[in-house]
């Protein structure tokens, strides 16, 4: 079914007279997705953004038993996150504890129909071939059709498609974060010893397995609605989930356009006084809180600040549907 | 009241003339309606396929649309300038208009505009880490996550500022 949809998406592009390049640059986004899953590497990259640069250490390998992946900041205080799969565990308070347990498919979660639906929020095209990290690079640019999405520039091995460099730019053009590997070794002996340390392998043992936060979502039809959603952004999920440090569960709806995604948190509102109104940013992420009818809404994405805005200012309860 | 308006814009007033009637018209919303009838009378003699009606509504419906500044317990100095940011580009906007009705409208006033427009940008602070979470749970979801693997998580815990 879901090669039946992929070919009559195919298709539809090669249909459109002019559609060759675009259909180029999406099949460079599929390498890209099916090489971060797919490929081991190990390197040290850096993230800039506002004007600060960190420098951190990933090594990703593929077992028998799925992805394991290490990300470690290099400067600041100790950061540690270990992923296998869907399972995310977080070095927090001195030990590693679970963030998150959404058991997200092996790969590739990048679906021919949000493929298709880039076409609709972006103008995607080749721009050459540069050197990024000692290897050649495919540069591939994706602009939007509107202000409420970043453009994102993507710099792919070309032998490889591993992503090596990847650049969000606002509608004047300029990089609001940026990442890129100074270092990369793909392929090879990589350094696989710690995953045996992995929390994974011993989830019950030596983890303090916060319970509650370790819950997977359930999918709920949670009757909250977003009626100014921009154009070519899609539902993706709607579930109910528990959340660290909030005594109720939280609905979360992720609305994407294939490139990048808003969440919508919805819980009661805990008169927490630190849960201010207002916007907050870090990179191309931006964040709104807004208290509305005993509620706090928070709305997430890698989107400019007046699309998280907008979608929260338009967030409604439509009931039980 | 009418014949001074068109007299003023055939420039046929003295400057304290011209000045009374500007007062005047800053007054009196009727003279508003005028003045813009006006312009759209000279508009449309002189280049009839190229007629900009109402511009002050069009005006007022992008600054609604600008995003309101809101952000989490700014210090009073920064209120203030951010006061004084908002008010110096709102009367930028106004000097924009002015001067796009009384000059007669070039195509090239639209994008200076818009660019004026574009300076207005919502204030807003550093995620704090107790956000973190959010982000965390966001991350899982989002697409970047494909494309960059486990380093798209560095957003979720890069090093906050007001962790210091």
């Amino acid at each position: 079914m879901r090669a039946g949809i992929a070919f009559v998406g195919l298709l539809l592009v090669v249909g459109n007279a002019c559609a060759e390049g675009r259909q180029v640059s999406l099949d460079w986004l599929k390498t890209m997705a099916f090489a971060g899953h797919q490929t081991d590497y190990s390197g040290v990259f850096i993230y800039q953004y506002g004007g600060r640069v960190e420098t951190s250490r990933i090594i990703h390998v593929v077992e028998s038993d799925g992805e394991y992946e290490k990300l470690e900041c290099l400067d600041g205080p100790k950061r540690e996150i270990i992923r296998h799969n869907g399972h995310v565990w977080e070095f927090h308070n001195h030990k590693m504890v679970r963030a998150s347990n959404q058991g997200r498919g092996k790969f590739p979660s990048l679906l021919p129909e949000q493929l298709s639906a880039l076409g609709v929020s972006y103008q995607a095209s080749q721009v050459g071939v540069e050197r990024v990290a000692g290897y050649d690079a495919q540069v591939i640019l994706f602009e939007p059709k509107d202000n409420l999405r970043y453009a994102h520039k993507l710099w792919a091995h070309n032998v490889s498609g591993l992503l090596l460099k990847a650049s969000v730019l606002d509608d004047r053009k300029q990089p609001v974060e940026q990442y890129a590997f100074t270092q990369l070794q793909i392929g090879g002996g990589i350094d696989r010893s710690w995953i045996k340390s992995a929390p994974a392998m011993d989830a019950q043992g030596r983890v303090h397995d916060e319970k509650s936060s370790a819950a997977a979502g359930v999918s709920v039809n949670s009757g909250w609605v977003v009626d100014a959603l921009p154009l070519g952004f899609r539902k993706t999920m709607e579930i109910q989930r528990p959340m660290r440090g909030r005594h109720a569960p939280v609905v979360q709806l992720v609305f994407s356009d294939g490139l990048s995604a808003i969440s919508v948190f919805v819980e009661p509102d805990d008169g927490d006084e630190d849960d201010v109104n207002g916007l907050s940013s870090r990179g191309a992420m931006n964040l709104y809180h807004k208290l509305a009818n005993g509620h706090l809404i928070t709305v997430v994405g890698e989107v400019p600040a007046r699309t998280v805005m907008q979608v929260a200012d338009s967030l409604r309860y439509n009931g039980a549907q | 009241m009418k014949q001074e308006i068109s007299a003023l814009m055939d420039g046929e007033l003295f400057e304290d003339e011209a000045d009374s009637l500007f007062d005047e018209i800053r007054r009196g919303s009727g003279t508003h309606k005028d003045w813009d009838v006006y312009h759209l009378i000279g508009d449309v003699l002189r280049q009839p396929e190229h007629i900009h009606n109402d511009l002050s509504a069009k005006v007022r419906e992008r600054m609604r649309d600008e995003p309101v500044v809101l952000a989490p317990r700014a210090r009073a100095t920064k209120q203030r300038a951010r006061a004084f940011a908002l008010s110096a580009a709102a009367s930028l906007v106004a000097v924009g208009v002015v001067a796009w009705m009384s000059m007669q409208i070039s195509p090239e006033a639209a994008p200076q505009l818009a660019m004026q427009q574009g300076a207005l940008r919502p204030v807003s602070a550093q995620i704090t880490s107790k956000a973190n979470d959010y982000l965390m749970a966001h991350q899982e979801f989002s697409p970047s996550a494909d494309m960059s693997g486990g380093a798209s998580y560095i957003r979720t815990v890069s090093y906050s500022p007001e962790a210091k």
